[in-house]
Order: structure tokens, then sequence, then C-alpha cells
């Protein structure tokens, strides 16, 4: 059974002239266990798709089943029940709360999934250790670089075990030695099973992928595994 | 709910700390709030106790007549200061049953001198009965006495603190003064009675009511008694006042021929006096109540005000609280929690600068204000419940917010 069971998707904004058709009867399927790209211009739909991957909108038309459920029929409070289980973001920004210290963000996705507080904190510096930070845990964000924040932004990200780690151009404010070390991250949770989607413009960044799925025009133009040195046509957004 | 209370609380401490200039700056509408509220009603209950307490001295189960309506007020017509006589003092005296005792009060304010010695007193006419209708007591000496009054010899006995200012250290007593340049002999000094209405009690010479009239005053034209200004009467007991009123009112009424007219006096007891009290300054503190509860009104409305920036500052938050799972009750329980935090803090730190400035307030002035455990209560449950109401709305918009919008602003 794959995890991501996208059929016949499409996703209108705005109405009557204003209508954009941002994705147009998308099907798509990604098994557990995959790693990999979304790549496309600016308007081609990849960050459309990306947010009904992630359960943060809802399709217009069309089914979609997250490990089996149809998550397309669900409402808000259920579809953040899902985020919250199924789903680990990793954002552009990091988004990591300032007043807190990177254990304290970390358990921040356990504090909404009911887990019991001793429980919360071993677990947050497990994955915290997971990602090299594990002599990091009391500083909060401004205290630390960017790459270190983005590793907290991963931790928090895997600290509730999701099947799918969803990751929004994670290196796109990164110099590239950082970079590299945090698709090493994403590699080796991949090498442990995790399943990872990652949107990106950078086609070096979408190479380190097993697959490349690449939009425009809110369909889907090409979808191919990456070989060693392949010349692979990414439109360059 | 998801987000259980002490975390949500914990958690808001932590987001309020982490401002602490602008969650001062939000406290700072409700301390005031609070703060006024709690010393505007005690102040208000402070002059209630003072006003009571001036009632109090005036002594128990006293009446007043007085001349002239005293409901009406002086647009009545029958609002005249010389309606009350001495006779019609000796008549309450001699045929209402339901009183004890009757002291015809007339007062003039004079020169008093003794050698060099010289100060303005407020001289009283009167009789040997004021001493125990209006409760006073001796500190040397006797009071006015049955046979000066009948033997029209020119005694005076004085309040404290003229005493002090003619004599000093010297004995009073059996001294000659002059007031207003007429001979008395000093008889004796009434003991400190303290001040009424504004009006010192202590700088007061007593004399008995006729030598006044005829020595001082004199007989007024075409009247055949002299007037007075108060006729304080004690009743016999607390539960005869009523009938003393009822009984008063009738005889002053057929001693001044009024058959169908409104009548030309007031007789009023304590209690009436106190009631009448009481009803002022029961709107004063309802009026101090509620301009102090205006201002926690604008403070509440400041924390409305800084929640909804605050909200729209931290959309970013809001919108990776949503995708990390958080659920819409969850947002809004976070940031009312944050707002009442800030109200009830708010509180505490308002009530106690309340109760710093009713201390203040017992120290330096006469009002002596109590600390009304219900003006806390009150003022906290008000700020308690204004944190949440104005904090309901910024709550309610971050609820709202798309995760994606917000993520992407």
């Amino acid at each position: 059974m794959p995890l991501i069971d996208l059929r016949q998707i499409s996703k209108t904004y705005g109405v009557g002239d204003l209508e954009v058709h941002a994705l147009q009867a998308v099907s798509l399927t990604i098994d557990p266990g995959e790693y990999c790209a979304i790549v496309g211009s600016s308007g081609s739909g990849k960050s459309t798709a990306m947010n009904l991957i992630g359960c943060l909108d809802r399709p217009s038309q069309g089914i979609y089943r997250l490990d089996g459920i149809p998550v397309n029929t669900l409402e808000a409070d259920a579809l953040a029940d899902i985020r919250n289980r199924k789903i680990g973001f990793v954002f552009q920004q990091f988004y990591l709360l300032p007043q807190l210290t990177a254990v304290e963000n970390v358990m921040l996705p356990m504090v909404y999934a009911n887990v019991p507080l001793p429980q919360r904190r071993s677990r947050a510096m497990k994955a915290l250790q997971k990602v090299g930070l594990g002599n990091r845990l009391h500083n909060r964000p401004n205290q630390l670089s960017g790459g270190q924040q983005q590793r907290v932004a991963i931790a928090r990200a895997i600290v509730n075990r999701p099947k799918l780690l969803l990751a929004d151009e994670p290196t796109g404010a990164l110099d590239s030695q950082t970079s590299r070390s945090i698709l090493e991250i994403f590699k080796n949770l991949n090498r442990d099973g995790m399943t990872l989607v990652m949107v990106t413009h950078d086609e070096a960044v979408a190479q380190q992928c097993d697959r490349v799925i690449t939009f425009r025009d809110g369909q889907v133009l090409s979808d191919r595994p990456t070989l060693p040195a392949a010349i692979t046509p990414v439109n360059q957004g | 709910m998801a987000y259980n209370l002490f975390e949500n609380a914990t958690m808001a401490i932590k987001t309020l700390g982490a401002n602490k200039l602008r969650s001062g700056l939000t406290m700072l509408g409700i301390i005031i709030g609070n703060a006024s509220v709690i010393a505007m009603v005690a102040a208000g209950q402070a002059a209630q106790n003072y006003v009571t307490r001036q009632f109090e001295s005036l002594g128990t189960n006293v009446l007043f007549v007085t001349p002239g309506d005293a409901q009406r007020g002086p647009d009545a017509g029958v609002r005249r200061a010389d309606t009350l006589t001495l006779a019609d003092a000796e008549a309450i005296a001699a045929e209402v049953l339901a009183i004890s005792e009757v002291s015809p009060e007339k007062s003039q304010r004079l020169r008093v001198t003794h050698g060099a010695a010289e100060t303005q007193a407020n001289v009283l006419g009167t009789a040997p009965e004021y001493l125990t209708v209006r409760q006073v007591t001796l500190a040397q000496g006797r009071f006015l006495s049955p046979v000066d009054a009948q033997s029209n010899v020119a005694v005076a006995v004085l309040g404290s603190e003229t005493a002090q200012t003619l004599f000093g250290n010297q004995e009073p007593i059996n001294q000659r003064i002059r007031v207003d340049n007429v001979r008395f002999t000093v008889v004796g000094v009434v003991a400190s009675r303290g001040s009424s209405f504004g009006q010192n009690l202590d700088e007061t010479v007593y004399i008995p009511i006729q030598v006044m009239v005829n020595q001082l005053t004199g007989q007024e034209v075409g009247k055949t008694s002299p007037t007075v200004q108060t006729i304080a009467v004690s009743a016999r007991d607390a539960t005869s006042a009523s009938a003393a009123i009822y009984q008063i009112t009738n005889l002053l009424r057929l001693r001044h021929g009024l058959l169908t007219q409104e009548n030309d006096f007031t007789v009023q007891s304590q209690q009436d006096l106190l009631d009448t009290a009481a009803s002022i300054t029961d709107i004063l503190i309802l009026v101090l109540g509620f301009t102090a509860g205006i201002s926690l009104l604008v403070g509440g409305i400041g924390i409305m005000n800084i929640m909804l920036v605050s909200v729209s500052e931290r959309t970013q938050e809001i919108g990776l609280r949503k995708a990390i799972g958080a659920k819409g009750s969850d947002i809004s329980a976070q940031f009312t929690i944050e707002a009442i935090i800030l109200a009830v803090i708010g509180g505490v730190i308002g009530s106690s600068l309340g109760i710093v400035s009713i201390v203040i307030l017992t120290l330096t002035t006469p009002l002596s204000a109590g600390i009304s455990l219900s003006a806390i209560a009150i003022s906290f449950t008000v700020s308690g419940s204004t944190g949440l109401i104005f904090g309901l709305l910024p709550a309610r918009r971050a609820a709202q917010l798309d995760p994606i919008v917000a993520l992407r602003s």
C-alpha cells in the first residue's frame, strides 16, 4: 500500500474569472521508505501539492489517501491530528519559537499528541542527539547557528515518529556546506526507513533524492528516478 | 483539550516573560484599574464611617427640633429661622410624655477675653440638661445648674480648647472672663469633644440661655419668648423615639397655630439623620466605584489591543503550531490564558497598590479606611473576567488563522 496516494487531485483557488487551477487532475503515489524530491518553477503547483500532501489544505476534487486514510474527507481538527501523528514538517525558515529552548521546541509536537510529560523530555533529547545536537539542549534559537536551528527543526519533525517527513526548501536559507550536513541527516533518516518528500528548486539538492517529480502548470511533467550521473531535464525556475 | 491548563499557563508565562516591556505596559491598565477600584471603594466607605461617627457623636436616642421645614428646603416659604422659641422647649419638657430631657440651644460666635488673652468662640446659650442630652463629660468644676438658670447668674463653662487658649496652664475655675464685654465667672471645663461637621466643639463657651438672651443678644422684637436654633430632646428610650416625634409635632403645631399649613419646624431623630447621610454616602461609594470600574474596563480594552497586535505578530508561531498538530481550540486556549494571566498578575499588583494607598489615606487624613475584602474579591473577579472577555476576540482570530497563510506570512 502506498503511503501517499493522490488520485485525480485538483485544486482551484478563487471563483469565476479569477479562478486559478493550481493543480489539475494530478495522480501520484509514493511508497513507504521513498526519498523523493518535488521540483518545479514558481507557479508550477509544487507548493500546492506540498500543502495538500502535508494535510495543511484540502483538494477541491479528487481522493487523497495518506497511509490508507482518506484525508480529503476530514475536518480541520481531524487533519490537525493527522499532521501531528503522521507528518513531520521542516521549513526553510525553521519556525522555532524564540522563547523556548531547543529541547522545549522539540517537545512541542508531543504536547499536542498528549504524550505524558516525563516521556517528552527524554524523547526530545533522543531526537536532538539523533541530529547531532545533544550538547545544545538548553540553548535558545538565537544562540544557535542556522544549521543548528534547522537540526532542531528536524528533531521536532521526527520526535512524534511520523511516517512522512515533509521538507519545504530545507536548505534554502543555509550555505552549501551546512546544506550538505542537513541532507546527510535526511539520508540517514531515509536509510532508517523514514519516507521523505522534499520540495526544492535546487537541482543539486534534488539529485540527492532517489526520485524527482517535476511539476509544471499544475500537472506532473516528469516523474523519474535519479541516476548516478544522469542528465535530468529539470526545469530551472 | 489536548493542551492542558497547567502547561498552557507555563507556556503563557514563558511567552509573556519573553516580552517583558510589552507585558508590563499591558498590565499597567489593569493595575491602575484594580488599584483605583480598591482605593476608591475604601475611600467611599471611610467617608461613610466618618459621617456615621459624626452623627453618632450627637448622642443616641436624641431628637432634634429645628426651625423651618428641612424636608422642603429653603424655597418652601416656611423655612424661617425664628419659629422655635424657648417657650416651645419648656412646653415640650412639660407636656410631652415620651421624652426625658430637653436642651434648648442658641449660639452665636463672639469675642471672648481673659486679661490679654483673646479668642473667638461659639457662645452657646443652653440649659443644664445639655450635659445629659448631648452626653458631654466634664473635665473640671461643674456644668450649668438649674439655680444659674433661675437666678440669672453670669456663669460660664468652657470648652477644652477655649480654656487652653485663655488660661494656658492657669487654673480657670472661678476666674473672670469677658464675653462681648459682659463678665462671666468660669465654673467648669468640658472634656474635649472633637469636631462635628467641621465645627470644632472644643472652642465653645456654655452659658445659661436666659443670661444669653438678657445680656448678650437681647429680646427679639415682636417675640414674647426668645428664639432658639435647636431644641435637642432625649427620648425616654430607643423605642419611644417615634412616639416622641409624633407628640412633639402635635404640640408644636398646636402652639404655632398651624391648622392646614405645613409644619414650620422639623423633628428628626439621630437615626433619620444617619439614614439620610448613609443614602448620600452610598451614592458616593457607587459613583467612586463606577468611575474606578471604568478605568478597569479601559485596562481590559488595553489587553485586547495588545493581544490583537500579538496575534498578528505571531502568525508564524500560530501557523507552525497548527502545522505540528495544534487544533483551533488549542490556539485559542493559549491566547486566552495569556490574557487571563496578564489580567490576574495585573490584578495582584493593582490590589497591592490599592491596599498601600488605603494605608496612606488612613495615615494622612482623618478618614480611617478599612481594606474591604469584598472590593478585592470583586476587582479580582472583574480583572480576571476582563482578561477572559477581552482575550477571547484575539484568541478567536488566532484560532481561525489558516496554517498555510500563517506560515507564508
